[in-house]
């Protein structure tokens, strides 16, 4: 009885995925979730913790590409909302989870334009656990790496006409120990292109 | 002998032949190029048939101009997003191009770029035009694509390309955020559209 049922169990779950429509990477990580600690290599080939990267105060993993002209609009904003806020114990940690980009090329790029540690998820492996589909996309956890904030970094991808600073609100308020009003905003980017694309 | 090439008379004939022997020179060298140019001309006609004329309209819209865009009018419609910056946007737009002509008449389908303004009148149309794409182009100019791509599905992750699905009522039958698999979308369209067999 106990084997037939584990068998229709197992027939339902193949079912179930077959007919489940491809759309992208269900968001299954939500605000509230607690991220265990994970290890990916740098673009040095050093193997780097998240433990042993993030901030006293809070972290911030920024989905990026070396690629994406919507990525290349916000580096200078990412690196100066990173500056601002390491000095209040935010560290920032970039994450390349595209299949197209090598990591010669992402080396490059992140020598180039960043002053935090940008790790390979050349699997997408943490891109699938968060359900991160997207760059730039933002993900910020507090002390206790307890996500606080999800999406965009804020309003506007030229950066001439910001409204709302997402993800420094979100800093601010909890650095302040108040409660955050906004803890998601739609990311808008380019594709995180993953192996199986 | 040398010295009569130089008095009067010699001096006249010899300038008389000298310009009807440039006259004819030059007369001979225009007729050749005249030739060389009409030959030209014809090879050219002969080598480039006259290209299909493809409409590159790109409009601009905005949030307003996007729901009255999303609504479908009796038919299924389907509606990509995507930008010339985007690799695997323009990737599948073959694809694309190929299904709006295998089912013409049968569904709606527009495109909606979201690149820069400025690109309304340069890179957007000549992709299109490129791509021979007769779709209706619009481009998407809004103050925050956030909002609007939360106000499109909530499923919409904000990656482009962004595919979706409407049947004649409105409602979302299909949407894909990256690249399509054009069976899948094919598959879904002749579902909406069952007594319509599409072109091969």
């Amino acid at each position: 009885m106990k084997q037939k049922s584990i068998l229709l169990a197992a027939i339902f779950a193949v079912f179930a995925f077959v007919l489940c429509p491809d759309e992208g990477n269900a968001q299954t990580f939500t605000i509230g979730s607690a991220l265990e600690n994970f290890k990916l290599s740098d673009t040095n080939g050093k193997e780097q913790s998240f433990d042993g990267l993030k901030g006293e105060k809070g972290t911030v993993l920024v989905f990026l590409s070396a690629q994406c002209p919507v990525v290349k609009g916000y580096n200078d904003r990412i690196n100066q909302i990173a500056a601002d806020y390491k000095a209040n114990g935010i560290n920032f940690i970039g994450i390349n989870s595209n299949a197209t980009e090598s990591p010669e090329l992402v080396k490059v790029h992140a020598a180039e334009h960043y002053k935090f540690t940008v790790l390979l998820d050349k699997d997408s492996i943490l891109a699938d656990k968060l359900g991160a589909n997207v760059t730039p996309e933002v993900y910020y956890f507090d002390a206790k790496n307890v996500l606080l904030y999800h999406g965009a970094i804020d309003n506007d991808r030229s950066g001439k006409n910001v409204t709302e600073g997402y993800l420094k609100v979100a800093f601010d308020a909890s650095l302040n120990g108040k409660k955050i009003e906004k803890t998601s905003a739609n990311a808008f980017g380019c594709s995180i292109k993953r192996k199986a694309d | 002998m040398k010295k009569a090439l130089f008095n009067g008379v010699n001096t006249t004939k010899a300038l008389f032949f000298g310009l009807v022997f440039v006259q004819i020179f030059s007369l001979g060298i225009f007729a050749q190029k005249t030739k060389s140019k009409t030959v030209k001309s014809k090879v050219q006609t002969v080598k480039t048939p006259p290209k299909q004329i493809v409409s590159a309209k790109v409009t601009q819209i905005d949030e307003v101009g996007l729901k009255t865009a999303i609504k479908p009018n009796g038919k299924p419609l389907l509606i990509n997003f995507w930008a010339t910056w985007c690799d695997p946007c323009r990737e599948e737009f073959p694809d694309l191009v190929k299904i709006d002509a295998d089912y013409k008449g049968k569904i709606d389908f527009i495109t909606v770029s979201l690149d820069d303004l400025v690109e309304i009148n340069r890179d957007v149309p000549k992709f299109l035009a490129d791509m021979k794409a007769a779709m209706p182009a619009y481009l998407l100019k809004v103050e925050d694509e956030g909002a609007v791509i939360g106000s499109i599905t909530k499923d919409w992750q904000g990656g482009l390309p962004f595919t979706i699905l409407y049947n004649e009522k409105g409602e979302i039958a299909y949407f894909r955020q990256g690249k399509v698999k054009t069976d899948t979308l094919r598959g879904e369209i002749d579902k909406l559209v069952p007594k319509l067999l599409a072109k091969n």
